[in-house]
């Protein structure tokens, strides 16, 4: 919220005078945190108050005129050349921009003929000083302006002055005015409040006609205050008023308007003025709508309401909805003479629902929403009025029509100083903690070690013991409170270490480096994989209310962000690419379609994916291209990482779709597959952008047992003895087919087995290859012989013949 | 022939050796000529087969000659053998590489710098007795508000513009839920920390919609508000390893009473002011304060015996700090230009 800081000095006495920036420093230090400090009068310099003492036609143009002017009284005059038409007489004071004043957009004045006469600067207008759009003329200050002959304009215009930008914390209503600004402003400086002119005595007269008030459910509208205000005339607000408004942002429309609005920036009462003439029961009722009564709301928008609304009616016919915006029929307009002034208060939830249903969120919704003090009302009615009639000539026709149920009362709270000085962690005295609330306007009971503590009406934020305890460790200052370093007792038990971390401390140091992408994508993205309709993960959750289509459901797959970063990197040059993520994935629990609603939160099975594109970097120029077998590589290195030393099986695999048919594998730990890795499809990749293969690794690492901790193996004492066999083989025979016969004669010297060669040569004979497989025979105990070692290789080698169509080379 | 001459051709073949080797430079030809000499059919035994006609007074003399020149055979080829070995190393040492030339890299890969920074948050608060927490980042409208006192409709929750999946199934908005399922579980004495990701809606080069944070709930006897302080000062100390300080700003978090904005001594200008800071000297990091007894209510905790404390701050914002890093969405875009920095 906007203040200003002339309307905050106004508002209270202040011990000390503090500069704005000491302000400033005050509030935020209370917990009103300024969130930035304008110098209003910093658009323009060099223009001064300058009395016109003599006019004459320019001889040359007819629209000119020669304007003398003095800056002080009785000093000697300066001829100024004018081409406003509304130039005064003499003893009206004018805004004279000398030269070498700067005016708003960087303009410095210069001395410079006019139809041949020098003009030294020039008389202003509004808009030349960028205080609004008029051009109709220059500025001429009121009879009755008291500022000093040559002192700056922005003393005159109001405009010497800060703007500053609170943030109000959201339970605190109580400060979207400026006088409970002022109020923490008093706190924190020592002072006291100076409450605005409200004396209407002057203003009273009138025909008598008192309107009645009916609430029908005080939950709803404790407090409804109306007050009949009649004989006004609309016109312009005056300079001072209009002004202010501006400096809060509110742009000024005739006095009666900018009365409501002056009044609820001074106090945080939102008003509304009816024109009385266009009312006709007599009675003004608040009630709930009907259930689809409509309304025409003073943006000419027709509203369809629900009977959660507040409705405020003349009889039976709704003329505001109330707390958030008025009626059409029943505006104020440029013919109003008689006003029917609204003070009054609402329950906050009403407020909001009715704002935010119709999104018509209104500087009064926001008040009202967060609490207005029933209490205001009085105050904030008597101050309108005596604005209205002093600005606006009229005089106030009936007393205060008053329907307030039930008097709100601030409970009176029971503060243990024990308590506080427990939870503060600081050693308060009683009497530095009744200082403190009294100074924030707190009535304090009792003594010694349990104080009876009132707050104000206006903290109804202020209800239980530890809210008083806030603000007193706020008003004391939170700088007092000391630090300490608790002893924490030790937690029983410890979490395991985290798989997700060992994966991707492995990983990286294998070579890959870790991104982190968003856990939600565009639906596009999500379907870039190609999965079929039965996997749960083509039926991603959908967010609500995304803020873009590229969030717009939950990603089931790590991989296509990762594929799209192969897109990024490459459209800015980096077609080498080696990236891996491990994070959360998010499933439907059980069957389902995006349209089902959501009943129940999620599978957040962590996975890790990786993808490699291009080459890994080799010297000078050289590198080797990524294959499939660098992601089964990886793949294995992130399975061991949570697994421990496993065996992993690899089968090859057609039903991943986002792979390529004939380039993929899944791994299967246990028995169970735990994930893929091959080349990605090249439509799928393609989807997401790549042109170059892209190779990748997709893991479910909630799948895996986390591994106790690593046991040693003993180191052979003893060497091995190697044999190889080199086969004749079809094509199409898997390695681990002959893995799997090696494996099966259980043959206890078998101690290591390598595929040394994978060659495949048309001379071999159509659709055949050769294999050289060299095992390693090993025993714990002692060193093998020649005898030993040939007899156990020439079983494998009989079992090979026998099992597989295969031929000894 | 006589003993004489005998000698005499044994000495000759020594000499006659000598100018076999030494023009030879491999070891396979040195032993090759060494043979020929004192090889079965070598010369030298050629010269032994005379000696059986000698008479055998002349014998030993000849026999010690024989032994004379293979000694002296023997000598030369080890010697010639040292020379070569000799020469090759000083022919090794002769080498010389371009030493400038570019290193072949070496597979490097990199831990993302958030993860860095939140393995690195999360010792330092495990020193002070917290343990990691963890909890679902889609998360019931009632752990991430309601049991925080945020009730529906509170104006509290326009401070944080929430993804909803459904009418109670949301993005958690901070990570303070697991405050809630922590609480819901275990008895006090608890101190956790629980990093993770969170999700606003919020685009700007500070804000993103999906953000790390890192929380911290500690609930015991008699823990303070100064007990916050002194956690906040260590752990900004550690992180930017420097003696700093903490600066707590009365704020307002529903689920905190007393609630602060936690501002820290800035790290860069250490106080005196700069463009990072603003010119303030403090820069904001997070929220903390005294968990509220409403929340203890939530969870069934007793908020007369039992007080506690909590803090929550931005991972993103912590590197930024530490690390330079201008624009949020570096973060989450995985170029391997930003990855391979850190
Ligand atoms: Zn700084």
């Amino acid at each position: 919220m906007k203040v200003l800081w002339s309307w905050l000095l106004e508002l209270c006495d202040l011990d000390k005078q503090p500069t704005v920036e000491e302000g400033a420093k005050a509030l935020t230090r209370g917990g009103l945190e300024i969130e930035g400090m304008t110098d209003l009068g910093a658009g323009f310099s060099g223009v001064v108050v300058a009395e016109v003492v003599g006019r004459k036609p320019h001889p040359q143009a007819e629209k000119l005129t020669l304007v003398d002017v003095i800056t002080e009284k009785g000093g000697a005059a300066t001829q100024v050349v004018c081409g406003a038409p509304n130039v005064p007489d003499p003893g009206r004071k004018v805004l004279w921009a000398q030269i070498g004043a700067t005016l708003p957009g960087g303009m410095t004045l210069a001395a410079k003929p006019v139809k041949g006469i020098v003009s030294p600067g020039m008389l202003c207008a509004e808009d030349e000083l960028g205080l609004g759009d008029d051009h109709g003329g220059i500025i001429v200050l009121p009879e009755d302006d008291r500022t000093a002959l040559g002192a700056k304009a922005q003393v005159a215009l109001g405009l010497d002055d800060w703007m500053l930008e609170v943030n109000a914390p959201a339970n605190r209503g109580d400060v979207l005015g400026h006088l409970g600004v002022a109020r923490e402003l008093v706190a924190m400086l020592r002072g006291k409040i100076v409450l605005p002119d409200v004396d209407l005595s002057a203003f009273v007269g009138g025909d008598g006609a008192v309107p009645m008030v009916d609430i029908a459910n005080a939950a709803s509208c404790p407090r409804y205050t109306a007050r009949l205000i009649t004989k006004l005339q609309v016109r312009p607000s005056p300079q001072r008023i209009a002004q202010r408004l501006r400096g809060v942002g509110v742009r000024p429309i005739s006095n009666l308007v900018d009365v409501t609005n002056y009044v609820m920036f001074e106090l945080g009462q939102p008003l509304h003025a009816f024109d009385a003439e266009t009312l006709s029961a007599g009675t003004v009722r608040i009630s709930h709508a009907a259930d689809g009564e409509k309304f025409t709301t003073l943006d000419k928008i027709h509203r369809t309401l629900i009977p959660g609304d507040l409705v405020i009616r003349d009889g039976e016919k709704g003329i505001a909805l109330a707390g958030v915006m008025g009626g059409l029929d029943t505006e104020v307009t440029d013919k109003t003479t008689r006003v029917l002034l609204e003070s009054a208060s609402f329950q906050p939830l009403l407020i909001r629902r009715t704002a935010r249903r119709l999104g018509l969120h209104s500087e009064a919704s926001h008040r009202f929403e967060r609490g207005v003090d029933p209490e205001l009302a009085q105050l904030a009615s008597d101050r309108a009025a005596r604005l209205m009639c002093q600005h606006g000539g009229g005089e106030i026709a009936s007393r205060l029509v008053d329907a307030y149920p039930q008097k709100r009362t601030s409970p009176t709270l029971t503060v243990r100083m024990a308590r506080v000085r427990m939870v503060g962690g600081v050693p308060l005295e009683t009497s530095t903690c009744r200082d403190a609330l009294e100074r924030l306007g707190f009535t304090v009971g009792g003594s010694g070690e349990v104080l009876d503590v009132t707050p104000p009406s206006a903290r109804a934020d202020v209800a239980r013991e530890v809210d008083v305890i806030e603000e007193i460790l706020r008003v004391v200052g939170y700088e007092q409170v000391p630090s300490s370093l608790p002893i924490l007792r030790q937690a029983p038990g410890n979490r395991p270490a985290d798989r997700a971390d060992v994966v991707r401390k492995a990983l990286a140091a294998a070579g890959l480096s870790e991104a982190i992408t968003y856990g939600f994508q565009s639906v596009e993205r999500n379907g870039a994989l190609g999965l079929p309709g039965s996997d749960r993960r083509s039926q991603p959750i959908a967010v609500r209310n995304p803020m873009s289509i590229d969030q717009a459901v939950m990603r089931t797959s790590l991989l296509p962000n990762l594929i799209a970063a192969v897109t990024r990197n490459a459209s800015h040059g980096r077609h080498d690419v080696a990236i891996c993520e491990v994070g959360s994935v998010f499933l439907r629990r059980g069957e389902g379609s995006v349209d089902r609603p959501l009943h129940e939160l999620a599978d957040e099975p962590t996975w890790c994916a990786g993808v490699l594109s291009g080459k890994r970097g080799g010297q000078l120029g050289a590198g080797t291209a990524w294959d499939a077998f660098d992601a089964k590589g990886y793949a294995q290195i992130a399975i061991r990482a949570v697994a421990g030393d496993v065996e992993i099986k690899t089968r090859a695999t057609q039903s991943v779709p986002c792979f390529h048919p004939g380039v993929a594998g899944e791994l299967v730990v246990g028995g169970h597959v735990v994930g893929w890795f091959g080349e990605v499809h090249p439509e799928v990749r393609r989807r997401l952008g790549v042109e170059a293969p892209v190779f990748a690794f997709d893991l479910d690492l909630t799948r895996l047992r986390l591994m106790d901790p690593a046991q040693m193996r003993s180191i052979p004492r003893f060497p091995g003895s190697t044999r190889d066999v080199s086969l004749l083989l079809a094509a199409s025979m898997p390695a681990s087919r002959i893995e799997e016969v090696i494996a099966a004669v259980g043959e206890p010297l078998v101690n290591q087995v390598r595929l040394l060669e994978d060659y495949r040569d048309p001379k071999l004979g159509e659709g055949m290859k050769s294999m050289l497989w060299s095992i390693l025979y090993r025993s714990p105990e002692r060193t093998l012989t020649d005898v030993e070692v040939d007899k156990a290789h020439e079983a494998i080698v009989g079992r090979l013949m026998e099992n597989l169509p295969a031929q000894r080379r | 022939m006589s003993a004489n001459e005998l000698i005499a051709n044994l000495d000759k073949l020594g000499d006659e050796f000598l100018s076999v080797i030494q023009p030879l430079s491999d070891e396979q030809a040195i032993r090759a000529a060494q043979a020929q000499f004192l090889g079965k059919k070598g010369k030298v035994s050629e010269v032994m087969k005379e000696l059986s006609k000698l008479p055998p007074a002349d014998r030993p003399l000849v026999g010690a000659a024989v032994n004379k020149v293979k000694q002296t055979i023997e000598e030369q080829v080890c010697r010639r053998l040292g020379e070569l070995t000799a020469l090759a190393a000083k022919a090794d040492l002769a080498r010389v590489v371009d030493v400038t030339l570019p290193a072949r890299p070496v597979p490097q890969g990199h831990l993302h710098l958030l993860t860095q920074v939140r393995l690195e948050a999360v010792q330092i608060f495990s020193e002070l007795g917290f343990v990691v927490a963890d909890g679902p980042q889609i998360e019931t409208d009632w752990h991430t508000f309601e049991a925080l006192a945020i009730p529906k409709d509170h104006p509290a929750r326009d401070m944080q513009d929430t993804f909803y999946l459904s009418e109670e199934i949301v993005l958690r908005t901070h990570t303070s839920p697991v405050q809630v399922r922590t609480m819901l579980t275990q008895a006090p004495p608890i101190r956790i920390v629980a990093p993770g990701h969170v999700y606003r809606r919020d685009d700007d080069p500070t804000h993103s919609p999906m953000f790390t944070q890192i929380e911290g709930l500690a609930v015991d006897e008699g823990l303070s508000f100064a007990d916050l302080k002194g956690v906040l000062i260590h752990f900004v100390s550690r992180f930017f390893q420097k003696e700093l300080t903490v600066r707590l700003r009365p704020s307002y978090f529903p689920f905190v009473e007393p609630g602060a904005e936690v501002d820290m001594q800035c790290s860069f200008c250490g106080g005196s002011g700069c463009r990072l800071c603003k010119g303030t000297g403090w820069v904001e990091i997070g929220g903390a304060g005294v968990v509220d007894p409403d929340v203890f209510a939530h969870c069934k905790i007793d908020s007369e015996k039992y007080t506690g404390f909590a803090f929550g701050m931005g991972l993103e914002r912590m590197a930024m700090l530490r690390h330079g890093v201008n624009d949020i969405k570096f973060y989450y875009e995985g170029d391997v230009r930003f990855l391979e920095q850190f």
